[in-house]
C-alpha cells in the first residue's frame, strides 16, 4: 500500500469534474460535527483554552512544514468536540498539544526529537516534562476519541484537484495560486468560524479568493469552473468567502492598526455569482472553454509575483 | 479522563478458533458478546519504543478506517488497545469476518463442483435434468453470471481504493474475501492486515505474490503506479476463467519469461522505456500469442477487456474505473453491485 498523503488527488490531472474520487464523500468524517461551533460559542473560557492549545502547537510546529500544525489542529478540534472542553490546567493543554503535534508528526512521516519538544514547550520555566509513557497514553486517548481516523482529509488535499480545474498551464502560475491560498487556509484555521465549512469548500474559497488577489483578469473564469463542479455547493463557498474575507481583513487592518468602519463593501463574490445566474439559458450553463493564457517573456520572471500578461480572455 | 465503561477487546470478544497467524500476530473468529456477531479479530503486538504508536501502523490504520466504508473492501469495523501479560500494548483490529476467500473458490471448481451451492443446483435440475450435462452447464452457467459479477466487484473495489490515492500492491485470489452466499467479493490484506496471511509453506510450490505481479515491478520499476494492480486484476480475471494461473512463475526471471511466451518480449516501440529499467537484461525473443490461446473460453468481449488490463506500458493500461466502463459488464445487472 503506498499513497502520497498530502497529494491524494494527484493522480487524477487530466479527469473531468465527474470522475472526482469520493474524497469529497467522506471528507466529513475527517471535521468536527456541525455543532462544535456553536458550542464554542457559547463560552469565552472555551475559545481562549482553544486558542492557548493552537499557540502551543504553533509554537511547536514553527520549525516543520506547514501542513503538520494544520494536522495537529484539526486534531484538536476533532479531540474537543468528542471529549468537551478541557479542565482549565496548563499542563493538560500542554499534553495535548504535544500528543497531537507527535500524531501529526507520524501521520506525515516527519522526525522529530523529543527532547526539543519538550524544551520549547517549557521555555525554561521550569514546567512539567512529561514521561514518554504519559505521551504515549494521551496518545491513545486521541486515537480513541478520533476512532484512529487520522488521514485527516484537510483543505490542502483538494488544492490540486481545484487548480486542475482553472486550466493554468504555466507551472509557476499555479504554483503561486496554489502557495497564496495555502496562505489562506493557515491563517483561517485559527478562527472558530471556518471549521462550520468542509474542507473542499474551504480550498475553493481560498483559491477563489487568491485568485481574485493574484488574477484579478481571470477570476470571472476561475469562478464559473468552481461553480460547474458538481461536488461543490455554491451558495456555501459564498458564505466560506466572505468568512475568509473577513478573517484576512481584519489581519489585515489588525497590522495597520486602522479601525474597521461599519460599512460593508459589497461582496465581490455575490456580484459574480449574480451575473453567472443571468447568463443561463433555458437552465443550461454556459460552457466554459479553455483558455490560451499568453504572456510576455520577462527576465527574472520567477522573482516577481506581480504577473505580467499581454494577452488574456474573457469567458 | 479515561472514558469508563468501555469494555477491553478481551472483555468485548470470545475467541472462538484461530484461523491464522503471520508475522505480527495472530487471527481468530471471534463472537462480539455484546451483539453475538461473528468477526476476524487480527491482535498484533505494537514495536513500541519511546515514540509510542509506531508511524507506520498509525498510517496503515488510519487507511483501513477511510477505505472500510465501500461495500467491496473489507470492513475495518473497530480498533481497540489493549494490554497482554507482560504489560505490553496490543493492538486488536476488528473485521467482518468472511467465509471464504477466492483462491478457495477457484480451487473448488478444480475438484468437480463439489461445492456447487444449493440454489445453483436448483436451477440447473430445473433446466437440465440430465446428469450427465449437469458439469458441463455449471461451467457455462458460472462463466455467464459469476465471472461477470466477481469481476465487476473487483473493479469496483480497486477502483474505490485507487479514488483514495492507495494502491494495494498485493491483489491476488487469496487476498479477495467472498461470502458465499451472496456472492459478494471484497478486497483485504491491505497494509497492516496484510500481515496477517497464512504463512506459506516452506515447499509449497505456489509463490503467491510473484503471479500477480507487474513487469515493471519485476523489472524493478522505482515509481509504482495504479496500473501494478490492474495487472494483478487482468490475471485474476484469466484466472477465474481457466481455473488455472495465467503466468506460474517460481523466481522472479521465470515470471517474466512465462509473460513474455504470451505477450512478446517487450521492445521500446511496444514499452518506451522499457530497457532502461534496472533489472533489463537480453531475453529470448518471442512474438507475442493471441490471448485466446491463453483464455480459450472468454468471449470477444472479455478477451478485448482482458487485453487492456495487460497491456506492458502501465500508462496505457486500463483504470479500474474505466474497466467498470468497458462493454464486457453491459449485459451485467449492476444494481445490487
Amino acid at each position: 500500500m503506498d499513497f502520497d498523503l498530502e497529494n491524494p488527488l494527484g493522480n487524477f490531472h487530466d479527469l473531468p469534474c465527474d470522475a472526482v474520487p469520493s474524497l469529497f464523500l467522506i471528507e466529513s468524517d475527517h471535521i468536527p460535527p456541525p455543532n462544535y461551533c456553536q458550542s464554542f460559542k457559547a463560552s469565552d473560557f472555551d475559545i481562549s483554552v482553544r486558542r492557548d492549545v493552537v499557540s502551543l502547537i504553533s509554537q511547536l510546529s514553527c520549525t516543520f512544514d506547514p501542513v503538520l500544525p494544520y494536522l495537529a489542529i484539526n486534531y484538536l478540534d476533532r479531540f474537543l468536540a468528542h471529549q468537551g472542553i478541557l479542565q482549565p490546567k496548563p499542563w493538560a493543554n500542554k499534553l495535548l498539544a504535544i500528543s497531537c503535534f507527535s500524531l501529526a508528526a507520524k501521520m506525515l512521516k516527519t522526525e522529530y526529537s523529543a527532547t526539543d519538544v519538550q524544551v520549547l514547550m517549557n521555555h525554561g520555566d521550569g514546567g512539567a516534562i512529561f514521561e514518554a509513557q504519559t505521551i504515549q497514553r494521551m496518545e491513545g486517548i486521541v486515537l480513541g476519541a478520533l476512532q484512529w481516523r487520522m488521514r485527516s482529509i484537510t483543505p490542502f488535499s483538494f488544492i490540486p484537484f481545484f487548480v486542475n480545474l482553472f486550466r493554468l498551464k504555466d507551472p509557476a502560475l499555479r504554483q503561486v495560486l496554489k502557495d497564496g491560498a495555502s496562505e489562506i487556509i493557515l491563517k483561517s484555521q485559527r478562527e472558530i468560524k471556518v471549521l462550520e465549512f468542509k474542507p473542499s469548500t474551504v480550498a475553493a474559497s481560498a483559491l477563489l479568493y487568491a485568485s481574485h488577489e493574484l488574477f484579478p483578469f481571470q477570476y470571472p473564469c476561475f469562478l464559473r469552473a468552481i461553480s460547474d463542479c458538481s461536488y461543490i455547493n455554491k451558495e456555501t463557498v459564498v458564505q466560506c468567502y466572505n468568512v475568509i474575507h473577513d478573517i484576512t481583513r481584519e489581519e489585515y487592518e489588525s497590522v495597520l492598526n486602522i479601525n474597521s468602519t461599519s460599512d460593508t463593501p459589497v461582496n465581490v463574490l455575490d456580484e459574480h455569482f449574480l451575473s453567472l445566474e443571468s447568463e443561463k439559458t433555458n437552465g443550461t450553463n454556459v460552457v466554459t472553454q479553455e483558455q490560451d493564457f499568453k504572456r510576455r517573456k520577462t527576465t527574472d520572471y520567477g522573482n516577481n509575483r506581480t504577473v505580467p500578461f499581454s494577452h488574456f480572455h474573457q469567458c | 479522563m479515561e472514558k469508563t465503561g468501555v469494555l477491553s477487546a478481551k472483555e468485548a470478544f470470545e475467541k472462538l478458533e484461530k484461523v491464522g497467524e503471520g508475522t505480527y500476530g495472530k487471527v481468530y473468529r471471534a463472537r462480539e458478546k455484546a451483539t453475538g456477531k461473528i468477526v476476524a479479530l487480527k491482535k498484533t503486538r505494537l514495536h513500541e519504543d519511546e515514540e509510542g504508536v509506531p508511524p507506520t501502523t498509525l498510517r496503515e490504520v488510519s487507511i483501513l478506517r477511510m477505505l472500510s466504508r465501500d461495500p467491496h473492501v473489507v470492513r475495518l469495523m473497530d480498533v481497540k488497545q489493549g494490554q497482554n501479560k507482560e504489560g505490553k500494548t496490543v493492538l486488536y483490529l476488528v473485521f467482518e469476518y468472511m467465509d471464504t476467500d477466492l483462491k478457495k473458490f477457484i480451487r473448488s471448481f478444480r475438484q468437480s463442483g463439489e461445492t456447487i451451492p444449493p440454489h445453483i443446483i436448483k436451477v440447473i435440475l430445473s433446466i437440465c435434468p440430465s446428469i450427465f450435462n449437469i458439469r458441463f452447464f455449471f461451467v457455462h452457467l458460472f462463466l455467464s453470471i459469476w465471472l461477470q459479477s466477481l469481476m465487476y466487484q473487483l473493479c469496483k473495489g480497486v477502483a474505490f481504493c485507487h479514488g483514495h490515492g492507495i494502491l494495494h500492491r498485493d491483489l491476488k485470489p487469496h487476498n479477495l474475501l467472498m461470502d458465499r452466499k451472496t456472492m459478494m467479493l471484497k478486497i483485504a490484506d491491505l497494509g497492516l492486515a496484510r500481515a496477517f496471511t497464512v504463512p506459506i509453506k516452506k515447499y509449497t510450490h505456489e509463490i503467491l505474490t510473484l503471479w500477480y505481479r507487474a513487469p515493471e515491478v519485476l523489472l524493478g520499476a522505482t515509481h509504482y503506479s495504479m496500473a501494478v494492480d490492474m495487472w494483478s486484476v487482468g490475471c485474476i480475471f484469466a484466472e477465474l476463467v481457466t481455473k488455472q494461473a495465467l503466468f506460474p512463475g517460481d523466481s522472479e526471471l521465470q515470471q517474466l519469461l512465462h509473460i513474455f511466451r504470451l505477450l512478446g518480449t517487450p521492445n521500446e516501440d511496444v514499452w518506451p522505456g522499457v530497457s532502461k529499467l534496472m533489472n533489463w537484461h537480453e531475453y529470448p525473443q518471442w512474438n507475442p500469442q493471441s490471448l485466446s490461446t491463453a483464455v480459450p473460453s472468454l468471449d470477444e468481449l472479455g478477451l478485448d477487456l482482458l487485453s487492456q488490463m495487460l497491456k506492458y506500458e502501465p500508462s496505457k493500461r486500463i483504470s479500474a474505473k474505466k474497466a467498470m466502463e468497458h462493454v464486457y459488464f453491459d449485459d451485467l445487472d449492476k444494481r445490487h453491485l
